[in-house]
């Protein structure tokens, strides 16, 4: 069986817009100050992660619930949507591949992938989607992640990635991880 | 049944066996069609940053294939952590980890501090724990004759978590470096699951030696420590009344 794995965040959705847009509002639940609030927000959109040396702190609990905001606020890509609903009726296996937690995200993000119509077989986080890809024998992998993109090829995982900004089309070598403007180009280049 | 299986079984009797998070080496499509025969259901899989250690989040597990599961985990070939039961629970644990990035896999000094502290705490209030190590931490298991409401289980924890907090602060120690969490905890009783005892640590292949007084217990006489436990430490829910009792006047909050 043909399989694909395709990430969420920024690749099946709008989630750094959805972050840098959104209105957070401050409530007793956040036990913060306004200025506090304002603080972590503030590096929560600018994507900074936890400075003090820490695993678990005040902020990356916040930073949590933000990004969960995000993944209920995102907007699909429709034709990702379409692209995966046309895999499906192709007999692919998809596999959702993400670096959420999904301990914590499983529900929320079940929810919007249901919400959206986006079929899929399995859900998988994956810190390292390469290593994922290659263990478990997926050839193709979309993503946006540049790890993903620079290093994809050589582990002999074909990764297909939005080109925002960036010029839609031929990889940059053979074999290179190729951009793409639509999901519609992936289709030729995953059929062979 | 294998004897520890039996053991395991008994210990953790009040927790759902029909949902579990295994930890394994094992991967692969051929894999997980076998892992998912017989109805079982992936709610989702992990690849880690450990080696090649996957975690499955199972549902609708049947009882044969939680043995399977149990037996496997004695056998060392996996791991089984296990989730709480919605509202009730006739076992409780504090579990206490290392939260200091990049700290190698060595217990740092003001770990064997707070787990010294809380035992001194469930003991003086008359609830004596079963405390394992796991990873660059503990576990520190109460079990119960009877189920007792999460929120009760909760706040006996808290107020006990409190109390070696406040410990280690007067001791000198960060206690930032310590991360408690409490099982079952109502806000994340299916988010979260917990590994038995009677196995190998994921990440640093090592078992889960009991803590004696200040010694860790090689495997068999962990073993035979931990069916003592079962058999003359489970709390009677009166017992638990009284050490809840004992900490609300003792925590001070």
């Amino acid at each position: 069986m043909k399989t694909i794995a395709i990430d969420l965040d920024d690749t099946l959705n709008d989630f750094t817009a959805t972050l840098r847009s959104t209105d957070f509002a401050r409530d007793e639940t956040h036990a913060l100050s306004e200025d506090v609030f304002q603080d972590y927000l503030a590096k929560v959109r600018a994507g900074l992660p936890s400075v003090d040396g820490l695993l678990s702190t005040e902020y990356s609990f916040f930073r949590y619930k933000i990004h969960q905001q995000c993944y209920e606020r995102a907007r699909a890509r429709a034709d990702g949507a379409d692209f995966l609903r046309r895999l499906r009726q192709a007999g692919w296996r998809i596999v959702i591949c993400t670096q959420r937690d999904l301990r914590r995200a499983q529900d929320c993000t079940r929810s919007w992938l249901r919400d959206n119509a986006i079929p899929f077989d399995h859900l998988f986080m994956a810190g390292n989607k390469i290593v994922f890809c290659k263990v478990w024998g997926i050839e193709h992998l979309v993503d946006d992640h540049e790890f993903n993109i620079v290093h994809g090829s050589r582990y002999g995982v074909n990764v297909y990635y939005p080109a925002t900004g960036r010029p839609a089309g031929e990889p940059a070598a053979p074999g290179a991880a190729r951009p793409f403007s639509t999901f519609d180009e992936i289709m030729p280049w995953i059929q062979g | 049944m294998d004897p520890r299986v039996a053991l395991l079984k008994e210990f953790y009797r009040g927790l759902p066996k029909d949902r579990v998070k295994l930890e394994t080496q094992e991967h692969g499509f051929a894999f997980l069609e076998g892992l998912l025969s017989g109805g079982v259901v992936l709610e989702y899989g992990e690849l880690t940053l450990s080696g090649l250690l996957h975690k499955y989040k199972l549902a609708q597990v049947p009882e044969t294939r939680m043995d399977e599961f149990l037996l496997s985990h004695v056998e060392k070939a996996c791991n089984v952590c296990l989730y709480f039961g919605d509202r009730a629970n006739e076992t409780f644990c504090f579990n206490l980890d290392n939260n200091q990035q990049g700290a190698g896999s060595a217990t740092i000094p003001v770990m064997e501090s707070a787990v010294r502290v809380l035992r001194e705490t469930l003991v003086g209030a008359g609830c004596e724990p079963l405390i394992v190590a796991s990873g660059r931490g503990y576990h520190a298991w109460c079990r119960l004759d009877g189920a007792v409401a999460n929120e009760r289980l909760y706040d006996l924890m808290l107020r006990a978590g409190v109390i070696t907090v406040a410990a280690l602060h007067r001791q000198g120690y960060d206690h930032h470096r310590v991360k408690f969490n409490f099982y079952p905890d109502p806000r994340t009783r299916d988010v979260v699951s917990l590994r038995l005892f009677g196995s190998l640590h994921a990440k640093n292949k090592v078992f889960s030696h009991v803590l004696a007084g200040d010694r860790l217990l090689d495997e068999a006489a962990s073993w035979e420590y931990f069916a003592g436990h079962l058999r003359d430490k489970t709390l009677s829910v009166a017992r638990f009344d009284a050490a809840h009792d004992a900490l609300l006047k003792s925590s001070g909050f």
